[in-house]
């Protein structure tokens, strides 16, 4: 068997596995709080899935950097470079992912000082009370 | 306990299994090649016609192929940050009573030394995104960890005092985020397009490459990371009964 399309197999069943674990706990669990780790390795497996998109097989894949500012070196880049794009995008990404997970963290934080739990159910329940005027 | 790890260890036995299953059957193939978009940033972000004077591919597309994603990506993390921040509304953070304590002499000068470097690596990081894997965000990220060292060591109170207030940082932060749009604006005004590069900025002051308008974003956007950071921190720090205060004002229970 080739090592290499065993080892690519595996990090693509990898990425399903972890895909179905967040997504279990982002529906099942009912802390806020996990749902929300839940939604960071999703979005983890998300950008990790790009990655691989760009990657490619040769030895040895380096990064898209020129480090020699040379047409040999550019030569070498074409043979051996990663996919920069998916890098981009995945830099774009994390960033997106990180500013919206913190903006839920502060909601679950300011959720957990008024109604004293990070359980969905109860925090639902008490905002929608008092929405009701209860 | 034992139940939940048996668990773990099917999925991890199922796992491997399919990854088994999955290349015997040859149907993942990874790619020996490079895809044609990937092969002309490769070519082109230093040598080539479009080019953008950056030996870093990543950092030529971040911003400037696709620098315009990377500005409205810039503006969503901005409001994200200033969105956690209106939630947690403090009038005033800082109020607190608490005298300032933190750790021993011993970590405290250790901690000193340590910050230090941290800052200093993470303008290298962010000052040379145009040359290396790095750039203003991964700059700024690292710049943030420097504080958030501080604050258990010396106490949010001694930081407060000495000046790292949050209105300042998120003032800092907006007029950073200014900047990059002043930085992608400035081209229009010479009838060029939005967030023209090497058309409008050099691409090498005194001899140095700085690949026109890659460095000001770098730059620009390592401080509006790092300050916004910051900002988070402090106010993720902040006495838990400062909050609890405003929350009793606000909802009177």
């Amino acid at each position: 068997m080739n090592e290499d399309v065993f080892a690519w197999s595996l990090v693509l069943i990898m990425l399903l596995t972890n895909t179905l674990l967040s997504i279990y706990g982002i529906t099942y669990r009912r802390s806020l709080t996990k749902k929300l780790i839940g939604l960071t390795i999703l979005s983890d497996t998300a950008n990790l899935a790009f990655i691989l998109i760009g990657f490619r097989f040769v030895q040895p894949a380096v990064p898209p950097v020129l480090t020699e500012l040379s047409l040999e070196s550019l030569e070498y880049l074409r043979q051996h470079a990663v996919d920069p794009l998916p890098q981009a995008l995945v830099l774009t990404g994390i960033v997106i992912s990180m500013a919206v997970n913190a903006l839920i963290a502060f909601g679950i934080i300011q959720a957990y000082r008024i109604t004293g739990s990070t359980d969905a159910k109860v925090v639902v329940k008490h905002f929608s009370e008092e929405v009701r005027g209860e | 306990m034992s139940r939940r790890f048996a668990v773990l260890f099917l999925i991890l036995a199922l796992t491997i299994a399919s990854a088994l299953a999955l290349s015997y059957a040859d149907f993942a193939r990874p790619a020996k090649g490079l895809k044609p978009i990937g092969l002309f940033y490769v070519e082109n972000s230093y040598f080539g016609n479009l080019t953008a004077k950056s030996p870093e591919a990543v950092t030529a597309i971040v911003w400037d192929y696709r620098g315009l994603d990377t500005i409205y990506e810039s503006a969503v993390f901005f409001l994200a940050i200033i969105g956690g921040l209106s939630i947690f509304r403090l009038e005033s953070p800082q109020l607190m009573a608490k005298e300032a304590k933190g750790l021993t002499k011993i970590s405290k000068t250790g901690s000193k030394i340590i910050a230090l470097l941290i800052i200093s690596v993470s303008a290298s990081i962010a000052l040379h995104g145009h040359l290396t894997p790095g750039g203003g965000f991964q700059g700024g990220s690292t710049l943030a960890v420097a504080p958030l060292l501080l604050i258990p060591v010396f106490s949010i109170t001694r930081l407060v005092s000495a000046g790292i207030t949050s209105k300042r940082l998120v003032i800092a932060r907006s007029a950073a985020m200014t900047c990059v749009g002043l930085t992608a604006l400035l081209p229009v005004i010479k009838g060029l397009e939005l967030a023209s590069n090497l058309s409008f900025y050099p691409a090498e002051i005194g001899g140095e490459l700085i690949s026109g308008s890659l460095f000001f974003y770098n730059l620009f956007e390592y401080l509006a990371v790092g300050s916004g950071f910051t900002a988070v921190f402090l106010y993720l720090s902040t006495f838990e009964e400062t909050y609890r205060r405003e929350i009793e004002k606000e909802v009177g229970t």
